[in-house]
């Protein structure tokens, strides 16, 4: 796979006002499949250049490893949409595209002159996504947030961390990261729906409620059964499900009911499976604290990496903890050419993570993120037919 | 108001747990007309998540994880491991849209229903397939929920205190991630569908989503050559940025500074304008390198608050900070109410309760809880006799047959 000549989302166009990683994920995988994305940076740089690391710890807004990644496949041009000048222009591209991504402050959008309403008298058909941590509307739709503060109020950092200590914001930008691939997904329903019945949409993403959608059976548990299981359980949820350290690492338990007899023999226990004590999922439980000690006393022994590969051919759930180096080492992901260098004409060559999913028919593209203002030229003047000397008055200006 | 985005769009839905059922509940709450296909032997995990005594009468149709992660689908039971169940399955199979399976890699060969079958069958069907690993490659066939897609994905790496041990996100996180991703490549494959005509395959591996969900690490990987520090609630360049105790029991407020007038303005609302002077904190680098005495002020001021007033001052401020919302708070939230994030799920067995609302929020064609989640087997008629067309003696001998039936077997997952 894929297994033929592929077509491409290429008449799907996508313009990209954003300014955190949730929209420059979204607009990321619009571009990697193919689709049109255009990225409007203002005049000094798209805000996620800003952040490191750089090769060579030389900071330079051309090789961000944030940027370097959530850039991929568009192409840049600068705009200050602050301006009238840019406003303009900006209407321009909307007739173009099916597509608008942004996540300014609610109502930030109207007082450009591009609200909804507005972009829907350019475009009939145009899908508007706004992305914030809170919503369009509401009481705390002004609300400003970063991914800390936003995982937060979402629900799922209460449930992260060990119960004697603060609640634990996980690793990375994932408040961001779930918006954003939230947001690409409504967004491509949305312009798939456009597209086929001329239905224009405003998409409106809030941050807090895809992470509230997404509370496992706390949520329905509290809501259903008013029972709260809901406390931070760190890393040990039963002897079953959990982090348990290893002679050599950390070791990952998710014991189902059906792969415990699976489990037992592949740790070398298969007198556990009719043991009394623990013969089916309802005695696991009551027993849990003899299972674990169990457990813990096995995991301490082994070698990690040795035991994911005996068990997950021996069908037991276990899983070691990945370091970045043990992920560029995965044979599981060498094997299925999973990560690609890419070149970048001023980062260099670097690795990147290749397809976060694989179709048949249309293609997922390496490429590089763009220079800042890399596509002015080709789009104001090629495109939109604006002369040299335009873009000359532009820059003068500060529009560009 | 216009139909729903996904109007017409019919999907059967082999997922089970919580990964593919995600998936398909938002394509539910869009719309599409999502038939979840499960067996007497072989039904969805999350029913057994019941949290009621066994004797309740039909638990298994109570389950609150179930019903919230399956609301807007229709069910029926059919045994695809019976030759009658899949030359049925194909039959649906030919007047449906998509088909979305998150069983281990070899499980559709063992079936019989390989994309090469189900596309002869149908040619503009799209199939997706939400392997943990992939459906190539050495540990295709290693079992990995949702939990271990985490562990192998690298984030659990990344996320710990300060000196200690690798953590999990209190959720399976690999679940929902796999299911977006998934929902959102089935939009792609629409789109491209209606160029071509054809449908086609697709293949979210749970692991490898995850890891583009840090991606920035491994390129800074492959600039540093270091795995960087857990470091806790801690940023690489912001400060004060952590996870604060208020006043009262197991209550946290969350807080970012991203400028110098976003402290100064936080030094104002804990009454100590004079900190954002001191040379220890009157900078980016000088706060970054006094994290441990700044985050003891705070705390020292968070202490004494009442969590949510401390919130609401600090954002009048313009300071980012929320609370840490626990389970019963995200359910009571007044912000989320007031968007009408929850609405009232009516269920002929489970009752009547709330639960949380579609949260793609579509201008032109809001989404809601249309239907509560199918009671096993609720739909057989619908399936059998209309879509089908059988016949009631038919139908009836397909049961006796345990092609289809009525009543799930308790004794699978226990």
């Amino acid at each position: 796979m894929p297994s033929q000549a592929a077509s491409s989302l290429s008449d799907l166009r996508v313009l990209d006002i954003s300014d955190g990683v949730a929209g420059a994920w979204c607009t990321k995988l619009f571009a990697d499949y193919g689709a049109g994305v255009i990225v409007l940076e203002p005049p000094a740089g798209h805000p996620l250049r800003r952040h490191g690391p750089f090769p060579g710890d030389a900071p330079d807004p051309e090789t961000g490893a944030l940027w370097l990644y959530l850039g991929t496949n568009k192409r840049s041009v600068t705009l200050d949409a602050g301006t009238t000048t840019g406003q303009n222009l900006f209407r321009r591209m909307v007739e173009e595209a099916n597509v608008i991504v942004e996540s300014f402050a609610p109502g930030r959008m109207a007082e450009l002159g591009l609200g909804f309403p507005a972009l829907r008298a350019i475009k009939r058909r145009i899908v508007l996504v706004s992305i914030t941590p809170f919503g369009q509307t509401g009481p705390r739709a002004g609300w400003r947030a970063t991914n800390l503060t936003s995982f937060a109020s979402g629900g799922q950092m209460s449930l992260t961390g060990e119960p004697d200590r603060e609640p634990l914001v996980n690793g990375g930008y994932q408040a961001e990261y779930q918006a954003g691939l939230q947001a690409f997904a409504a967004a491509a329903t949305a312009a798939f729906n456009a597209d086929a019945l001329e239905v224009p949409q405003h998409v409106d993403i809030a941050a807090q409620e895809c992470m509230a959608s997404a509370l496992e059976l706390y949520l329905p548990w509290w809501a259903y059964l008013k029972r709260d299981i809901s406390r931070r359980r760190g890393n040990v949820l039963s002897a079953m499900v959990g982090l348990f350290p290893a002679a050599d690492g950390h070791i990952g338990l998710h014991i189902m009911p059906r792969n415990w007899p699976w489990f037992a023999r592949a740790i070398g226990r298969p007198d556990l499976i009719d043991d009394p004590r623990f013969k089916d999922n309802f005695s696991r439980l009551q027993n849990n604290d003899e299972l674990e000690a169990i457990v813990y006393g096995w995991a301490g022994s082994q070698d990690a990496k040795e035991l994911y590969r005996t068990a997950g051919a021996a069908r037991a759930p276990v899983a070691f903890v990945h370091s970045i180096g043990d992920l560029l080492e995965s044979e599981q992901l060498q094997a299925r050419q999973y990560f690609r260098e890419v070149e970048h004409p001023a980062a260099g060559t670097l690795t990147y993570p290749g397809p976060p999913f694989r179709m048949s028919e249309v293609e997922w593209k390496e490429g590089r993120a763009p220079l800042c203002g890399e596509h002015n030229e080709a789009l104001y003047c090629d495109e939109m037919g604006l002369s040299r000397g335009d873009l000359a008055r532009l820059r003068a200006a500060g529009v560009i | 108001m216009f139909r729903l985005p996904l109007h017409g769009i019919r999907v059967l839905d082999l997922t089970m747990a919580w990964a593919g059922p995600y998936a398909t509940r938002l394509l539910a709450d869009m719309g599409a007309e999502v038939i979840k296909i499960e067996a007497a032997d072989n039904w969805d995990l999350l029913r057994a998540f019941t949290g009621q005594p066994p004797s309740v009468e039909r638990v298994w149709d109570k389950s609150p994880y179930f019903n919230h992660v399956n609301r807007n689908k229709y069910g029926c039971a059919l045994d695809l491991s019976k030759t009658r169940g899949r030359d049925l399955f194909l039959r649906l199979a030919a007047m449906s849209d998509v088909v979305i399976e998150n069983f281990r890699a070899e499980v559709m060969e063992n079936l019989g229903l390989t994309f090469d079958v189900l596309r002869a069958a149908n040619d503009q069907l799209i199939v997706i397939s939400m392997p943990g690993h992939g459906q190539s490659g050495p540990e295709r066939d290693f079992v990995a929920y949702g939990t271990n897609a985490e562990q192998l994905s690298g984030l659990c790496s990344l996320t710990g205190y300060a000196g200690g041990p690798p953590q999990k996100t209190g959720i399976s996180y690999g679940d929902p991630v796999a299911g977006i991703a998934a929902a959102g490549a089935i939009a792609l494959a629409l789109w491209e569908r209606r160029r071509s005509g054809r449908g086609q395959y697709v293949e979210v591996a749970q692991r490898e989503i995850l890891t583009n969900l840090i991606g920035e690490h491994v390129l800074a990987y492959a600039m540093t050559g270091r795995q960087p520090d857990r470091r806790g609630n801690r940023h690489s360049s912001m400060s004060p940025h952590g996870c604060y105790p208020c006043s009262g029991d197991d209550r946290w407020l969350t807080i970012a500074c991203e400028t110098d007038a976003q402290f100064a303005a936080l030094c104002q609302v804990i009454g100590q304008p004079e900190l954002a002077g001191q040379e220890r904190f009157a900078d980016v680098v000088a706060r970054y390198r006094h994290q441990d005495d700044l985050d003891a002020v705070i705390a020292a001021w968070t202490g004494a608050q009442d969590r949510d007033g401390a919130a609401d001052a600090l954002q009048t401020a313009g300071v980012p900070a929320a609370p840490v919302l626990s389970v019963p708070d995200v359910l009571a939230d007044e912000h989320l109410r007031a968007r009408g994030f929850f609405e009232l799920v009516s269920h002929p067995v489970a009752g009547v309760w709330e639960m949380e609302g579609p949260h793609w929020r579509m201008s032109e064609s809001p989404g809601h809880v249309r239907l509560p989640a199918p009671a096993f087997a609720e739909h057989n008629d619908y399936v059998f006799r209309e879509l089908l067309g059988l016949s009631a003696d038919e139908v009836a001998a397909l049961e006796a047959e345990g092609v289809t039936g009525r009543v799930l077997n308790p004794a699978a997952h226990e």
